[in-house]
């Protein structure tokens, strides 16, 4: 047992490893450096070699993979090619305000995702299901920025019941964030849970399949029992890898939900460093959020694995 | 007694009365709500020459020297008067009396000595430097005369002065902007990445602006600016054009329209053969319908067209020419040139701006019929600016700049900016007389005739000028229909 938790995080570790190496190659695969492309059209040559000097891209390319790296082992992710500050500090800010309206979604989608799935999965075909099911694909086809920009239309324009975008400061308060944030999180929310209540959905219909609800039926448990019982345990251990996965897609759609309100959060940072050719932060939100996927991911295996006696058990 | 209990009764109720509608009106306090962009990702500075300002800043927190009127010509600001010597060489600047800046102290000759002086320290590398790099001295005559010496004579200098960048600091600022300027809004609290907010300065020198406040949210996301106006978050907001169907309509906002946004070029290589050829420049400008072009790209009534020239229609040193498409003539010239059998071209293009490569093909659509077979070649937007434009033959893109700005940083022999490679000597020597004439008129003809010089032999396309546009909730008025540096932010109000 203690040994098969201790492969996955070294796997996690090495993942990550892989992650950074990645970050820093694409990175340098690109035309230009962070200072011709930070620097723009008009640079002068002193201010592109004090860019250099500053940034350290005047040392060879392994040597600054080396040195990068080993800083970021330490906590420290360099310098902001734009921002003239330390990239920690810059982040640091966001991560919070991003890791609150995830954490908003995840809290009001997960439970619903589960419930409405479960629901529907038991009521399979039904208009109940039907109506669900409809709605999820909705959830799950339509792009963030059109929910995003709809919601605001129907919301904040048509019916004035809340603000549009959000305009509380980085730094604002976790509760004023939290008050602000309202249609961000349900937009999140919205396609959060669909994509786990989809997959919740087949689950429950595997295992209302399966041998062993065969023969508890034939047995004559009570259909009761057999749900609470057989089917719904069985089928919600799937579903928390289920959510693992989906924090990839959690990650993707905060940048785009983030833009689109306007939320101070690592996603929206993102879309910024890029518009403003800050190649240094970008390297460094990329690492973040592969990283952030893999401890997720990670935290969702040594979940299942806790909670499933079979995944210690059957290894080869 | 009673009655006087009744008094009493009734002057607290007076009293409360007054007290509510004092708070009533303090409610009504009158504030714009507007956006930033964080352009410069939270860098920005209060220092209006600084390479990455807060560009909405310098207008508000202080004062030019210098503004343009409405119609461009030069009105005091904080210069009263100005006068050169008969070579333009130096100029003698009368500043107003009186004149205090936020902190209260008093706004002095040796406030523009150090204001327009420290534009050229190398160590600060400002872009304004670009513009004003040509003042050599600034000499305190008395608290209020200052004696600018120039390095080149300038008639226009007056004009050079509009340059939102230019504006008056406190000479005690040193190396620390904090915002202390002489302008009609004091800055409040000051956050790039968040809530940035400006106060009226009720000691104005031309009296206290209309609104009481303004406050700046940070939203980099252009489609995010256009929610938040929606949603009536903020009031005012600037619109490109293909967002203009978001408001139109709507009787909540007005859309404003100005001239000389900026502009798309297609610039050919004058140093390379075959563009080495005016005949083949000319022919490769004027084979095309600009006006069909314009219609097409921006849609009618959407810019200004204009003959291969970058002077805006507000600029009172314009050139109106006539171009039209000349078919004809452009198969002529080509057949002169030896290229009976028509010619190909080579023009990069990059996704950079919306439009840029439309522009490429509506321009090869239109010169086909001429024999010319525009071979266009999508550039990658990354490092377009710096490995494609400029050595080759490109779109290029540019704002709004004044004449003499416009035809020296892009035009001369030579200038860091000169993306055709033009070198024409007769062409700098009218720049620099134009430069050197103190009359108005005089300096206006001298300009025109080197936009024609541009028309009939330059090697840079530009059909047109576009509009740029701004969005107000209607309640706010008092914006004139003209670009950012006309603005008298004074007199822009709120009325319910």
């Amino acid at each position: 047992m203690l040994g098969i938790v201790l492969e996955r995080i070294g796997l996690a570790a090495f993942t990550m490893a892989f992650v950074s190496v990645v970050c820093f190659t694409g990175l340098q695969m690109m035309p230009g450096d962070a200072c011709t492309v930070h620097l723009g059209r008009g640079a002068s040559d002193t201010a592109l070699e004090n860019c250099r000097s500053r940034l350290g891209l005047d040392q060879p390319a392994v040597t600054r993979f080396m040195d990068w790296s080993g800083k970021i082992v330490q906590g420290d992710l360099g310098l902001s090619a734009q921002r003239g500050k330390p990239i920690t500090e810059i982040v640091g800010w966001r991560l919070r305000n991003t890791l609150i309206l995830s954490g908003m979604a995840a809290l009001m989608g997960i439970p619903m995702a589960l419930f409405l799935g479960v629901v529907s999965g038991l009521r399979r075909e039904g208009p109940l299901d039907i109506g669900i099911s409809t709605i999820a694909i909705f959830g799950m086809t339509v792009p963030e920025f059109i929910s995003g920009s709809l919601m605001i239309l129907v919301f904040s324009v048509t019916l004035d019941w809340s603000a549009g975008i959000v305009l509380a400061s980085y730094k604002a308060p976790a509760l004023d964030l939290v008050r602000g944030s309202i249609l961000p999180a349900a937009t999140l929310t919205f396609i959060l849970a669909a994509h786990i209540m989809r997959m919740v959905r087949t689950s429950v219909i595997e295992v209302l399949q399966s041998d062993f609800v065969l023969m508890a039926r034939l047995k004559g448990v009570p259909r009761r029992q057999i749900i609470w019982r057989h089917v719904v345990p069985n089928a919600l251990l799937p579903a928390i890898s289920i959510i693992g996965l989906t924090a990839a897609w959690l990650l993707g759609g905060v940048v785009i939900v983030e833009s689109v309100f306007n939320y101070p959060g690592l996603g929206r940072l993102a879309v910024d460093a890029v518009s403003d050719q800050d190649l240094p932060l970008v390297q460094a939100i990329a690492l973040l959020f592969g990283i952030i996927y893999v401890i997720v991911n990670l935290a969702t295996d040594l979940l299942a694995m806790a909670l499933n006696p079979r995944l210690r058990t059957l290894r080869g | 007694m009673k009655a006087q209990r009744l008094l009493a009764t009734t002057r607290a109720a007076l009293a409360a009365a007054v007290v509510l509608s004092t708070a009533g009106s303090a409610l009504a306090e009158k504030v714009l709500r507007r956006s930033n962009d964080l352009s410069f990702g939270g860098s920005e500075s209060l220092d209006p020459i600084s390479p990455s300002p807060f560009v909405e800043l310098p207008y508000l927190l202080y004062d030019r020297l210098v503004v343009p009127a409405n119609d461009g010509t030069p009105e005091p600001s904080l210069a009263l008067s100005w006068e050169a010597n008969e070579s333009a060489s130096e100029w003698v600047f009368k500043l107003r009396p009186g004149v205090k800046f936020h902190d209260g102290s008093q706004f002095d000759a040796a406030d523009v000595k150090f204001s327009l002086e420290r534009i050229n320290d190398p160590a600060l590398e400002s872009p304004v430097a670009a513009v004003l790099g040509i003042v050599s001295e600034v000499e305190v005559v008395d608290p209020l005369t200052v004696k600018i010496k120039l390095s080149k004579p300038h008639g226009g200098l007056p004009m050079l002065l509009y340059d939102y960048r230019v504006v008056v600091l406190p000479s005690e600022a040193g190396d620390t902007i904090e915002g202390i300027g002489t302008g009609p809004f004091k800055l409040e609290s000051y956050d790039p990445e968040s809530t940035t907010e400006v106060v009226a300065n009720p000691d104005h020198w031309a009296g206290a602006p209309k609104l009481d406040r303004m406050i700046f949210t940070a939203i980099p996301d252009s489609e995010a600016r256009n929610q938040a106006m929606l949603a009536g978050q903020i009031d005012y907001n600037a619109l490109t054009r293909d967002q203009v169907a978001l408001f139109e309509g709507n009787p909540d906002f007005t859309i404003q329209q100005f001239p000389g946004a900026g502009w798309f070029g297609i610039v050919f290589l004058t140093d390379e053969a075959p563009f080495t050829d005016p005949r083949v420049r000319k022919a490769l400008r004027i084979a095309v319908d600009r006006q069909a072009m314009m219609n097409l790209l921006v849609g009618e009534g959407n810019g200004t067209l204009t003959c291969d020239h970058p002077v805006t229609s507000s600029d009172p040193f314009r050139a109106e020419i006539d171009c039209p498409q000349d078919i004809e003539g452009a198969k002529a010239l080509l057949a002169e040139a030896g290229f009976p059998d028509g010619i190909d071209v080579e023009v990069y293009t990059a996704d950079l701006e919306p439009g840029m490569v439309q522009f490429v093909e509506v321009y090869q659509q239109q010169a086909a019929a001429a024999g010319i077979r525009v071979n266009m070649k999508l550039a990658p937007s990354d490092g377009y600016w710096d490995d494609v434009w400029f050595y080759k033959n490109s779109v290029t893109s540019w704002g709004q700049r004044t004449a003499d700005q416009f035809l020296n940083e892009a035009w001369r022999t030579g200038a860091d900016w000169n993306e055709s490679h033009y070198a024409n000597p007769e062409f700098d020597t009218l720049l620099d007389e134009a430069r050197a004439t103190l009359d108005f008129d005089k300096a206006r003809e001298i300009y025109q005739a080197a936009q024609v010089m541009l028309y009939e032999d330059g090697g840079t396309f530009i059909p047109y000028q576009e509009d740029g546009r701004r969005v107000f909730s209607t309640k706010v008025t008092g914006f004139p229909p003209l670009n950012d540096e006309y603005i008298n932010w004074r007199e822009i109000d709120i009325v319910e």
